[in-house]
């Protein structure tokens, strides 16, 4: 039998992890180097609540920095200087002795308490106080019904496209002037955009990653979402729910224009769909009643 | 009182080596399956990463023997079929059965003084239901109209006849079935064993905390595996009979009929449950290794035993922080996500106890320490990063990226992982009687936990940044084709990963037929099973042993200058 000792001289056996590290940040480094457009984090928000999104992220990340150099200096310390060096030598003599606690004292239970205590208010309860007014500000603040300039879309995904249905100039969903669109929804700077949204045949998943919203969108139910877009541009539309083999292609943009030219392109759009309208087209005849 | 029910020694082939009822056989063939399926996870993790990182270029060597129509591509419907079957072996295949089947079968009738488990042959039917459940879900890759494609989750109405045609669909329901029955066996096997067979002086306050580890996880695999059960029987109605109760009629037709969601709620009841079950054996051989290996006592053994408890109680009423984004109301949202964040409470008290365990101790550096100390840090690194996700405000953009999957890498894979690593290296020597090569197992260890540290956070990095996971190929659109060099980092890393694994293969083979023959008690650790002569008699004991003292009575100063431990049996030297 080929044994590794023999194959290797002593030193080099012995920086075997070290050499095993160099072939990785070789590869690593190499690897990175050959790819040109780089992103490392997100691009900067395009929705209102957007902002509380990357806030909220920053202090989890701050808080949980700190926590984890606490455990890594508790980690550290004690395998860097309590262990016990001559171990494995032959003597069977410890390098020195361990200290011998049970950790069972009374004082040891209400350390314990204490540290719990504080790491529930400093890492958990301060989370949860700043994520529910968050949410009570952002992504549960859905639009009262009489709000007005709400841009409504429905949406119907299904394997593997995104359908958007406006209303039109009528403002009623089902009419002949409702516009629909395909992989393409376009809403307006500055007005709430609310959704109504439900799928033809399996879970899908909305997914805006510039306006940090996400909502899943279930057959047989109507899930409600809103996003206030707060730049013009194009952004895009992703399925975050596995949905079949294609679910890597179902792609949308949504395109955010200036309330000037949402306006005007709504007017023409409608006189484009009526135009258009086919009253035997039944694939086109999806719009439900609105939900609020 | 626990020598009357212990079978005879059997003498043919057949009733000694492969339809065992002996405990000792059943934990070794737990540990060979476990592992074989561990190596095919792992694999189809490695095919799954090539593609990521370089979309259609054919998988080196194995990729044309296995996907010939494509001259070796993986096409996105096998791609799917990878990573659902890659969640599903590893879970229930690989880590089920080599933490809870492999070492709950070996260490509890050692550990607690018994002959063997309260009831041996149901011990052999659990083994054998597992095997069953594991050859279904071999021949679902092989059917007509192809293998499942819905994820681990498998999620209706994509899991139904709407969404996947093939019956490969169905014969995973069926195996996950069958695997679940088999966990089931075990676990009411496991809490009968450690409730009745204890040896005389055996008390609760005197088990080691492995044993606490699997009870935990047998009294949670008991109560939520039947959950999971009726949850796959009714997608097999569903798939084979026609009914639909996962099948809702579309909203413009009036939007009546079954509930998908119904069946989230379903896996999820089970499914978070699922990850304590696979970590509670772990962080119990990480209890007792710490303290085993400073030859220091386990910090806070009641404080631990009790998180472990309150792990357990919790476990299934934080479920709904995987279904945040489904549509939950908010009131319903806001409970899971307070739930969610006081189980990190008990968490947060195992590391204080496992960092105080170490602390001033006289620290032996074997590779089994190695991954307990590695244990602490991946956990560390998994447990911490749970706070996005139980967080809604930063769960709903993260859940379904690559967040989630670094974090339940972390958690409960790695850590699980982890856990299997320390247990195979420590309890080795009494399994097969020989030693496991340390050098090869600290090679293993650095290269384990340097690669896989860089595997998951790079994912960290590349979820943040809104990249999906499930995704064939990320080079698909506009949006994440930015992000593809952090997907080549990842790739090349867990490939890494995966050659360092082969080190633990070669020297799990090396040492089981060549290895340095191990003494009796090599760690020189007091706990009952270390008492027994190497190899294990079948019997166990050949007098049931009375226990005197505890498991960690390490350095105690009554021991005197020369030795710094004590068998469980012996009683403490007067005088202190």
């Amino acid at each position: 039998m080929i044994r590794l000792p023999h194959l290797f001289p002593a030193i080099a056996r012995r920086a075997a992890p070290a050499w095993a590290l160099m072939a990785l940040a070789g590869s690593v480094t190499a690897q990175a180097a050959e790819e040109p457009a780089r992103r490392m984090g997100l691009n900067p928000p395009a929705s209102s609540y957007g902002q509380m999104f990357d806030d909220l992220f920053m202090m989890i990340t701050a808080l949980i920095s700190g926590a984890f150099v606490i455990v890594l200096f508790m980690l550290l310390v004690p395998v860097i200087r309590d262990r016990d060096r001559k171990w494995g030598d032959g003597t069977g003599k410890p390098s020195h002795k361990a200290s011998f606690d049970h950790g069972r004292s009374l004082h040891d239970k209400r350390f314990t308490a204490v540290v719990s205590i504080i790491v529930f208010f400093v890492l958990d309860a301060s989370v949860l106080y700043v994520t529910m007014k968050d949410l009570r500000e952002g992504f549960w603040n859905i639009p009262a019904p009489d709000t007005p300039d709400v841009v409504k879309v429905e949406v119907l995904a299904q394997q593997w496209a995104w359908n958007f249905r406006l209303p039109g100039t009528d403002g009623e969903f089902g009419t002949a002037d409702d516009i629909l669109t395909l992989n393409d929804m376009v809403v307006s700077v500055n007005r709430p955009v609310q959704l109504n949204m439900t799928a033809k045949d399996v879970i899908h998943s909305l997914f805006l990653p510039d306006m940090r919203l996400k909502r899943d969108v279930n057959p047989g139910a109507i899930n409600e979402a809103w996003f206030e877009p707060i730049t013009v541009g194009t952004y895009d539309i992703l399925c975050a729910e596995l949905c079949g083999f294609a679910h890597y292609q179902m792609h949308a943009k949504v395109r955010v224009l200036s309330e000037a030219d949402f306006d005007a392109w709504v007017q023409e759009a409608s006189i484009l769909a009526l135009a258009a309208h086919d009253e035997s087209d039944t694939e086109a005849q999806w719009a439900w009643d609105w939900k609020e | 009182m626990s020598s009357d029910h212990i079978h005879p020694e059997p003498t043919t082939f057949l009733r000694k080596h492969v339809f065992s009822v002996d405990h000792k056989v059943i934990a070794k063939q737990f540990m060979w399956f476990g592992l074989i399926w561990l190596l095919i996870g792992g694999i189809m993790a490695m095919m799954i990463r090539w593609q990521l990182a370089s979309p259609g270029t054919p998988f080196p060597v194995l990729g044309p023997l296995l996907f010939p129509a494509t001259g070796g591509v993986v096409d996105p419907a096998s791609y799917n079929m990878l990573f659902t079957m890659h969640g599903t072996i590893m879970i229930f295949l690989g880590l089920t059965p080599l933490l809870i089947g492999s070492f709950g079968n070996w260490c509890i009738p050692l550990m607690i003084g018994a002959r063997d488990m309260i009831f041996p042959l149901l011990n052999c039917l659990s083994f054998w239901t597992l095997m069953l459940g594991g050859l279904v879900g071999f021949y679902s890759l092989f059917v007509p109209l192809g293998a499942t494609e819905a994820g681990w989750t498998g999620y209706p109405p994509l899991s139904t006849t709407v969404g996947t045609q093939g019956t490969g669909e169905t014969y995973w329901a069926v195996a996950v079935f069958l695997i679940g029955a088999s966990s089931i066996m075990g676990g009411i096997n496991y809490m009968a064993t450690i409730i009745r067979l204890r040896a005389p002086g055996m008390t609760w306050g005197k088990l080691p905390l492995t044993v606490w580890g699997l009870m935990f996880t047998s009294v949670l695999n008991v109560l939520f595996i039947p959950v999971i059960g009726s949850a796959m029987l009714l997608l097999i109605s569903d798939r084979v009979f026609g009914t639909s109760f996962y099948e809702p009629a579309s909203i413009m037709s009036g939007g009546v009929g079954g509930d998908p969601i119904l069946y989230q709620h379903l896996f999820w009841i089970f499914g978070h449950p699922e990850v304590y079950i696979l970590i509670l054996p772990a962080w119990g051989y990480c209890c007792d290794m710490l303290s085993f290996f400073s030859r220091k006592p386990a910090f806070g053994y009641r404080v631990s035993v009790g998180a472990m408890g309150a792990v357990t109680v919790l476990s299934a009423l934080v479920y709904g922080h995987h279904m945040f984004t489904t549509g939950m109301s908010a009131m319903l949202g806001e409970s899971f996500m307070l739930l969610t964040m006081i189980i990190s409470v008990p968490g947060e008290i195992l590391f204080f106890n496992w960092l105080h365990t170490i602390w001033r101790g006289s620290i032996r550096m074997t590779t089994p320490m190695l991954f307990s100390l590695g244990l602490i840090f991946v956990f560390g690194l998994g447990g911490l990063t749970g706070i996005y996700l139980a967080t809604i405000g930063t769960d709903i953009f993260l859940h379904d990226t690559y967040f989630v999957v670094g974090h339940f890498h972390l958690t409960m894979a790695a850590s699980a992982l982890f856990g299997v690593f320390a247990g195979t290296y420590f309890w080795f020597p009494k399994m097969f009687g020989r030693m496991m090569s340390e050098r090869l197992g600290k090679i293993h260890f650095w290269g384990t936990i340097v690669t896989l540290t860089i595997v998951f956070c790079t994912m960290f990095v590349s979820g943040y940044a809104g990249m999906p996971r499930r995704y064939y190929d990320h080079t698909s659109a506009a949006y994440l084709q930015d992000l593809q060099w952090l997907n080549k980092i990842t790739t090349h890393s867990a490939l890494l990963l995966g050659a360092f694994q082969l080190i633990f293969a070669w020297n799990f083979i090396k040492s089981r037929w060549w290895g340095k023959l191990a003494s009796e008690n090599p760690w020189e650790v007091g706990t009952l099973d270390w008492s027994t002569p190497t190899p294990v008699p079948h019997y166990n004991f050949k007098q049931i042993p009375t226990v005197v003292t505890g498991p960690h009575e390490f350095s105690n100063p009554v021991l005197g200058e020369d030795r710094d431990w004590i068998s469980q049996t012996e009683e403490l030297p007067a005088g202190a």
